[in-house]
């Protein structure tokens, strides 16, 4: 229920912004002199909403990050942490064996599993490539690695060394987990810095920060939403994030403060043309990468950028533009 | 047709083409490169015998020798080669013929060897290096030797592992190509030295079987943690942890009487530079057409063993060549019941139960600095197979990562259709909004030279590409349209009628990726150093991607489209 309310809201979000994005090509298109964001008469309702109530809109950004962190704490609740790890974070066997002949019924398979080793935590997963099953993955800690094994191999016939196997330690996995952590706040603070180093302005660069710290959190949510299980690979890819996302935030912060052509809401519609082409075009790629990929780790690292891109769209062009609007006005530069 | 003549003649993109050029040259792709690559080979085996070499460590995959047909059969692959070495008949001669040259092997039957509960004396013939005379003498004695009955059961294996023919010098990672990991954890506390030590030992002790396309590396992750990792392409992990667990046997012995073994029985190896090295005494002198240097180093030994070495040593003869004396028969150390290298014993030490006991042997080389070198690096290696068994501290396995390379090859060619899919798929978002080929098609020409350029350096560095690797790679190329798109925005804002030089605009446009860059840059960082490296490769290609892009392929396609929507 609330994972599809969610995300049809966040549809619903990006075809606004889209909206708005294809209308303002109309004031764009006229020539220069006769458009003043002061006389929108003749603006859209989307681009009327957007202009005018800028401030009002935030709050479409400040209840998902709410609600990011509302779901965030159910699942601190339900599992005691605030996302789900993977053996590689906490240590446990992954097993992969490919499909050789026929389909494996992964379901069967973990429900056999699950009865046969009760003791171990055990979840089966499919690997596919265009829908057709290329293996399926087997995730269990506290289990032997010969007992799983075994078990696999009695309830799906003898697989012989095709496999894969990672085991990895508790304390280990513990302290990947750790580091991990670790990286991303390390890495979060780097950012910050050179945002600072950057635009030498407080506001703005917060605006920026604040933007990629949404962006992973809403990730999160939505990670831990799909009850996806987070491994280290999906770690670099919350940091890639990081990198992802500033960049826009990076081109509007430019355009607006550094550039003096043209009035504040061309330069913003300028900025968003260019940054909503680069949001797409990665959207369209990843999409493509999700689809196609046979891997796991390729997998997760496609599902993660592409939810904080989406969460970029709203992040950048509602929240860090009223953000950056706000900030002129109060220091009185009149548009 | 200018303009084409413009492009090819601009500074950044020839500097784009030196680099591809330089890329694809180190890549050295050849899709039809055929036979059985060998990837390691098993110490006294037919093939060894037959003196095909067991490849070094190091060297591009391309270099490696790569076996082309067998009794004029034509091998092409791995399965070939295991198809026709299975079910060959003992003392066979088969000719095999490489890239590198041509051998006669002769196959080996292998036995099964019951103990039967009886002696027998044998003459034994041995070669030892005589180090005074510089040559190697024939020794020849008589030995009493448990009697074995001998049944043959089949053939011995050729003793080569091969895999397919590579066709590129791009390495491979371990979940492409198959193989195990593992990574050890010292139990204790140690230092860097003690754990370079273990590493070594793990090294000689691995060479001993032949294993020689292996990673043994020390690591460490950002709590400080230490850590050892070993990979060995190909090789299942039954055989490694087999090889790990095991504590190395180390004996020396004196004829076939055991005088000491790793462990209890050698208290002390001195490494230290005033107890080991080369020799102050006699230090290096030219020989021959080169030079000859000596090594030595002192050696602790247990009381016990220093009486075995004394009750040994009584019984034997005192030999003289030139102005030293020996005993007539040498200590032979074995690692593994492998022997590993023979002694003279001094013939002070005969019926001497010494505790501290002076090692020596020389290095030889085409000039005094090589013949030290050489001399050092077989006392190193002297010492570690000496102190092998005795390690300084225990490990643990904490994590073993077996990958089949079945699965490798699948992931191989998924990443290239994706690769190629994505690629597609942005440059028709890219037409559809800007409506310019001379917009869209420099950016894939863009792409795939920093995806060739990217996998040059790797090959380069001889970095092992892996799947978090190749996510890398993706995640690059994709900061990268999103710069072009920032340049082509920039460019296309020009020609609107906005008065902006060309100059101002590229800036404009690079102060915007650049920042992206930095922030790219120091996320990945931490990432580097963060779990024993697990995740080092995604990190290195992201930072070496997007560099690659911003200060190599993205100034080169602002310059291409400048010149084409003049």
């Amino acid at each position: 229920m609330v994972k599809s309310r969610r995300e049809r809201r966040l549809e619903r979000l990006q075809k606004k912004s889209m909206l708005s994005f294809s209308e303002s090509k109309k004031p764009e298109s006229s020539t220069q002199s006769d458009i003043s964001m002061k006389s929108k008469k003749k603006g859209n309702f989307f681009s009327r909403i957007y202009e005018d109530h800028y401030k009002k809109l935030v709050l479409i950004p400040m209840l998902l990050l709410l609600l990011s962190f509302v779901v965030i704490g159910f699942n601190i609740a339900e599992t005691g942490d605030f996302m789900n790890k993977a053996v590689s974070l906490k240590g446990g066997i992954t097993l992969t064996i490919p499909t050789i002949t026929q389909e494996i019924d992964f379901k069967a398979l973990e429900s056999n599993l699950k009865s046969d080793l009760s003791k171990g935590d055990l979840s089966v997963r499919e690997l596919s490539e265009f829908g057709v099953q290329k293996g399926v993955i087997i995730e269990a800690s506290g289990v032997e690695e010969d007992e799983l094994l075994a078990s696999t191999k009695k309830a799906v016939g003898d697989f012989g060394d095709s496999y894969s196997l990672e085991n990895l330690g508790p304390s280990l996995g513990a302290s990947f987990f750790k580091q991990m952590m670790f990286a991303v706040i390390l890495a979060f603070i780097f950012m910050g810095i050179v945002v600072f180093l950057y635009f030498k302005t407080f506001v703005p660069s917060v605006a920026v920060m604040l933007a990629a710290f949404s962006n992973i959190v809403i990730a999160l949510a939505v990670t831990d939403l799909l009850g996806m299980k987070i491994s280290a690979a999906g770690i670099a890819a919350f940091l890639m994030l990081i990198g992802y996302s500033v960049d826009t935030d990076i081109l509007l912060t430019t355009r607006v403060l550094k550039r003096k052509e043209g009035t504040l809401m061309e330069r913003i519609y300028g900025a968003m043309k260019t940054g909503l082409t680069m949001n797409i075009t990665t959207i369209v790629a990843v999409t493509i990468a999700l689809i196609v990929t046979n891997s796991d780790v390729i997998a997760q690292i496609m599902t993660i950028i592409l939810i904080g891109l989406m969460a970029d769209i709203v992040n950048t062009w509602i929240q860090n533009v009223a953000i950056l609007r706000y900030y002129l006005e109060k220091k009185g530069i009149k548009e | 047709m200018s303009k084409i003549k413009n492009i090819f003649t601009h500074w950044r993109v020839i500097i784009v083409l030196v680099f591809l050029i330089l890329s694809v040259a180190s890549i050295s792709p050849n899709p039809w490169n055929e036979g059985a690559t060998i990837r390691f080979e098993a110490k006294n085996s037919s093939a060894a015998i037959a003196g095909i070499e067991n490849p070094t460590f190091g060297g591009t995959p391309m270099s490696k020798e790569t076996i082309l047909s067998i009794n004029n059969k034509p091998i092409t692959n791995a399965k070939d080669y295991f198809d026709f070495v299975t079910g060959l008949p003992p003392n066979k001669t088969i000719t095999i013929r490489s890239d590198k040259g041509f051998y006669k092997l002769v196959t080996k039957p292998e036995y099964n060897i019951t103990i039967l509960d009886e002696t027998e004396l044998i003459r034994v013939t041995e070669q030892v290096f005589n180090e005074t005379l510089n040559e190697t003498v024939n020794i020849t004695r008589v030995e009493e030797v448990q009697k074995v009955k001998k049944d043959i059961i089949g053939t011995e294996d050729l003793g080569l592992v091969v895999y397919d023919a590579p066709t590129n010098n791009i390495r491979k990672g371990l979940d492409l190509s198959g193989g195990t990991r593992v990574i050890l954890k010292p139990e204790e506390e140690v230092n860097q030295e003690e754990l370079d030590l273990v590493v070594s030992n793990i090294k000689e002790r691995l060479n001993v079987y032949g294993l020689s396309d292996i990673i043994v590396r020390t690591t460490s992750d950002l709590e400080g943690s230490k850590f050892i990792l070993v990979e060995i392409a190909g090789a299942n992990k039954e055989e490694v942890k087999e090889l790990l667990a095991k504590q190395g046997k180390f004996e020396a012995k004196i004829g076939s009487t055991t005088v000491f073994k790793g462990g209890d029985d050698i208290k002390y190896v001195y490494r230290r530079a005033e107890c080991a090295g080369i020799d102050p005494n006699s230090a290096c002198g030219p020989s021959g057409d080169g030079w000859n240097c000596r090594f030595r180093f002192s050696i602790s030994l247990s009381t016990a063993a220093a009486q075995k070495q004394a009750d040994t040593t009584k019984y034997l003869s005192v030999v003289t060549e030139g102005s030293d004396t020996y005993l007539n028969e040498s200590l032979d150390l074995f690692l593994d019941d492998q022997k590993v290298d023979t002694l003279r014993i001094g013939s002070e030490l005969k019926g001497n139960a010494v505790t501290e006991i002076s090692i020596s042997g020389g290095g030889f080389g085409s000039n005094q600095q090589s013949a030290m070198a050489d001399a050092l690096n077989n006392m190193k290696k002297l010492q570690t197979v000496l102190v092998t068994g005795s390690l300084p501290v225990k490990l643990t396995i904490v994590k073993t990562d077996s990958i089949s390379p079945m699965l490798g090859s699948e992931f191989i060619k998924n990443a290239v259709l994706i690769g190629l899919l994505a690629i597609v798929a942005v440059v028709v978002v890219v037409f559809i909004v800007y409506k310019k080929l001379v917009i869209a098609l420099p950016m894939v020409v863009t792409m795939i030279s920093e995806a060739i350029i990217l996998l040059g350096f790797a090959s380069i560095i001889g970095w092992n590409l892996d799947l978090a690797a190749i996510a890398g790679i993706m995640v690059a190329i994709g900061t990268g349209v999103d710069d072009q798109i920032v340049i082509a925005d920039e460019v296309l804002r020009g020609e609107k009628g906005v008065f902006i030089s060309w100059k101002d605009r590229i800036k404009h446009a690079f102060f915007i990726i650049m920042a992206a860059f930095f922030v790219t840059v120091v996320a990945m960082i931490p990432l580097w150093f963060a779990g024993v490296g697990i995740l080092k490769g995604f990190a290195l290609t992201t930072i070496l991607g997007v560099s690659i892009g911003v200060f190599i392929t993205r100034p080169a396609y602002a310059s291409v489209v400048e010149i084409l929507s003049k």
